[in-house]
């Protein structure tokens, strides 16, 4: 596949082959591994919509490139394209009809890459790097909307060079998510705020942080009648916090609970704690995968409360994670996310993409 | 003192005699009663922990499939889900409770308190002990604002620095920054773990006054806390805070204050040696090791007061001394936000700034606000100019000396060009 270069040389066929040649730890859950992966760590991975047949995946790296495959029932993955960025590009989001891809890197722009023709072009413009961006599709109105460590929050009419509207945050942004018509963005400082999108995007709520720590990932969850109704938010200090909007009874409903740490069979012995780098809801059951910095993926079930698996450790953080529209398959990313600071940090280190079948091991547990 | 766990259950057989405290034996028990909300939840939790101390406080192991989850029980209740904190309920006697800070309070706050102080000394531990991220911001509490001297630096945004240096040659700054970040997460935390009297009110200001603030509490109670995650900035500003804190103590240097935590930004250059990266990292407000009054201040200024920069904190993370308590709220205004008098610790004395921070950076490695350091920063005091030349200026802090007033946490570390001064 001339198009990235030289291949990962474990075959195009993504079955896995591995456990016999070496004795490395880097795929211990025998996931399929995604071919032509990205040189330098993986910031953001990303399916296609269900309006796009078959399934796509998108993943940015900070080699300043976005790659696209093609995902094919067997496992098979194909390298399609790929596009630069002049940095990092540490988000990207699907366009609803699946023709369009954006992406949000660290050279404070954001670009459109139409994949029918190839092209990119900028969208977005900041004052320091574009951390987060989502597509936002109204019923009066679509919208990019890029939140970025400048603070500001904008959106986005791709056709103009101007935003369409300027939303002030209290401090950097550092992860959002938007299921229409909420929004929910966490800042540095703990900071979190709801936002509404209907007839124009605009701030809902300031909602106080329920962890303790830095905030790391967030992601929106919707109830049975498939409205979004509240979000898990991640922070560093291995912990995630399920917060619903407008529950019946917060004290009850709202709750946190620990993961990715290390397992203190002794408990009194201090516990190695880790970031919890992505959380993503399964789109048909409503449950929910975090990965974390301790190179685990884990599932859990949160309306029952409890955790239906937990996986290996691999050799390296997982830094990003996400399912594909129908919940048939889960796509985690090895590498590394810094944070272990630059020490750890091993150029060479092979970067890997694992795509797992997730239609069974996501089914809720029966609430006892 | 320790609480007496016989007593608790009721079977002390020294009974007056014992020497741990006696929860309410002391006719403090009728103050207990009171549902305030939130000390009769701290106490619950408190004779929760405490008398776990005899079961076996076993986190719930989270690792087992379709365990419950660990944190199952804490919900909203302002306590931490750190249940096992009851083994450090008898570590911190030294608090000193009935010393003066506290005395006016009720025995139910008193015991709020000293649950908090715990709380956060577990937390501190375990911080240190955990090998996760250590610039982060924390809060004891869950709803509560974060407490100050710590940084928010976000994984992506350190690896962004690493890599701008790179590209740009200037490795060693980098790697001295993140030493210099990491020394004053270290010294915040173990201030925060031997708690002596100043740092406790210090600390406990800021939960109050955070509450206190309700609307800003999140945002704002918080976003004071940012340090300067600058190094070259700790260095200087150790020194030249530690010299203003006194002056803004007592509310008269203001102007002072000010020109000194410009010196600390004219060494952004250290950090950011193309100075353009300084945007992603340099989240201004400046630590405030002492509490409220500057983060009070600073909130109104953030809440579009006219008060411009936030500077007027001297306060910094690695200063375990004196606290501003409170009296100061001095509006932190136009003397900044002129830039006027801002005493010139300029930019241009960059590479000399550079050339400073690497050694008083080993000073104050060893977390002392040296003294050697206050002599070389006022030294190199003078030789700097006031003003910036405009080319000198990334566009972010051209873009913040001509607005009208400043954002938090893009405050230019640099005096501004002499240009665009209205006075």
């Amino acid at each position: 596949m001339s198009l990235f270069g030289t291949t990962s040389g474990f075959g195009t066929s993504g079955t896995s082959m591995f456990g016999s040649a070496t004795t490395d730890n880097h795929n211990p859950m025998k996931d399929i591994e995604v071919t032509s992966s990205p040189d330098d760590s993986i910031g953001c991975l990303s399916f296609s919509p269900p309006t796009l047949p078959g399934n796509f995946l998108i993943a940015g790296s900070w080699a300043n490139d976005v790659r696209c495959w093609e995902v094919q029932d067997s496992g098979q993955t194909i390298p399609k394209a790929q596009q630069m960025h002049t940095g990092p590009v540490l988000d990207v989001c699907w366009s609803d009809d699946g023709s369009k891809v954006f992406t949000a890197s660290c050279d404070k722009t954001a670009k459109m890459w139409d994949l029918s023709s190839n092209q990119a072009i900028q969208i977005a413009q900041h004052d320091a790097p574009v951390k987060t961006i989502h597509w936002i599709k109204a019923p009066n109105y679509s919208c990019v909307m890029t939140g970025s460590w400048d603070k500001t929050l904008k959106f986005w009419d791709t056709r103009s060079s101007n935003p369409m509207m300027v939303l002030q945050l209290p401090e950097r942004c550092y992860c959002a998510d938007v299921i229409y018509p909420m929004a929910v963005v966490a800042t540095a400082e703990r900071g979190l705020i709801v936002y509404q999108l209907e007839n124009q995007p605009s701030e809902f709520r300031r909602i106080e942080s329920p962890l303790k720590h830095q905030h790391r990932c967030v992601a929106i969850f919707k109830d049975k009648q498939n409205k979004p109704t509240g979000f898990a938010l991640g922070s560093i200090e291995g912990r995630v916090a399920i917060h619903y909007i407008n529950p019946p009874n917060p004290a009850k409903d709202n709750f946190t609970f620990k993961c990715h740490r290390s397992n203190g069979t002794n408990t009194s012995a201090p516990q190695d704690i880790y970031a919890v780098n992505g959380i993503a809801f399964h789109p048909v059951h409503g449950t929910l995968a975090t990965v974390g910095s301790d190179g685990r993926f884990s599932f859990w079930d949160k309306d029952a409360r409890t955790k239906l698996k937990t996986s290996e450790q691999l050799d390296q953080p997982i830094s990003a994670c996400c399912f594909n529209h129908n919940g048939n398959i889960f796509a985690y990313a090895s590498s590394y996310d810094w944070s272990k600071g630059h020490e750890f940090y091993n150029p060479q280190k092979k970067n890997y993409i694992f795509l797992r079948n997730a239609a069974e091991e996501l089914k809720p547990r029966n609430k006892k | 003192m320790a609480i007496c766990q016989f007593f608790l259950q009721g079977r002390c057989r020294f009974g007056d005699r014992c020497w741990n405290e006696h929860p309410g034996a002391r006719g403090a028990g009728g103050g207990r009663q009171q549902p305030q909300q939130q000390s009769s939840g701290n106490n619950r939790r408190g004779w929760n922990t405490t008398s776990q101390r005899y079961s076996s406080v076993i986190q719930p192991s989270s690792f087992s499939k379709s365990t419950p989850w660990g944190g199952s029980r804490d919900q909203e209740k302002p306590s931490f889900d750190s249940f096992d904190s009851g083994a450090s309920t008898n570590r911190k006697e030294g608090f000193g409770l009935s010393e003066n800070p506290f005395a006016s309070l009720s025995p139910d706050e008193q015991k709020d308190e000293k649950k908090l102080l715990e709380g956060i000394v577990k937390d501190m531990e375990v911080w240190e002990s955990s090998g996760q991220w250590m610039f982060s911001v924390y809060s004891p509490v869950k709803k509560k604002p974060n407490i100050s001297g710590f940084t928010d630096i976000s994984p992506e945004e350190l690896r962004l620095e690493y890599h701008n240096f790179l590209t740009s040659n200037n490795l060693q700054s980098y790697l001295n920054s993140v030493q210099h970040l990491i020394n004053q997460w270290r010294n915040r935390v173990n201030e925060l773990k031997s708690l002596n009297i100043s740092t406790k009110v210090a600390l406990l200001s800021d939960v109050k006054d955070g509450v206190n603030q309700a609307a800003p509490a999140f945002g704002f109670g918080s976003s004071q806390a940012a340090t300067f995650v600058s190094p070259g900035f700790p260095v200087n500003n150790s020194s030249s805070d530690n010299a203003q804190n006194f002056s803004f103590k007592t509310n008269s240097g203001f102007a002072t204050a000010s020109s000194g935590s410009p010196a600390g930004f004219g060494s952004s250059p250290a950090f950011g040696a193309a100075a353009s990266t300084s945007s992603a990292v340099s989240t201004s407000a400046p630590a405030f090791g002492f509490g409220k009054p500057e983060v009070t201040s600073a909130a109104s200024f953030s809440f579009k007061s006219p008060a411009a920069s936030s500077f007027g904190s001297p306060g910094f993370s690695g200063l375990p001394t004196s606290l501003a308590t409170g009296s100061i709220r001095a509006p932190v205004t136009p003397a900044f936000g002129s830039g006027s008098s801002v005493a010139g610790f300029g930019s241009p004395g960059s590479h000399s700034h550079t050339a400073f921070s690497k050694p008083s950076s080993d000073t104050f490695g060893n977390s002392s606000i040296s003294t050697s350091l206050l002599a070389s920063s006022s030294i190199f005091a003078t030789d700097n100019v006031l003003f910036t030349p405009r080319d000198k200026l990334t566009v972010e802090e051209l873009e913040q000396f001509q607005s009208k007033k400043f954002t938090l946490g893009k405050i230019p570390l640099k005096p501004p060009p002499l240009e665009l001064l209205n006075i």
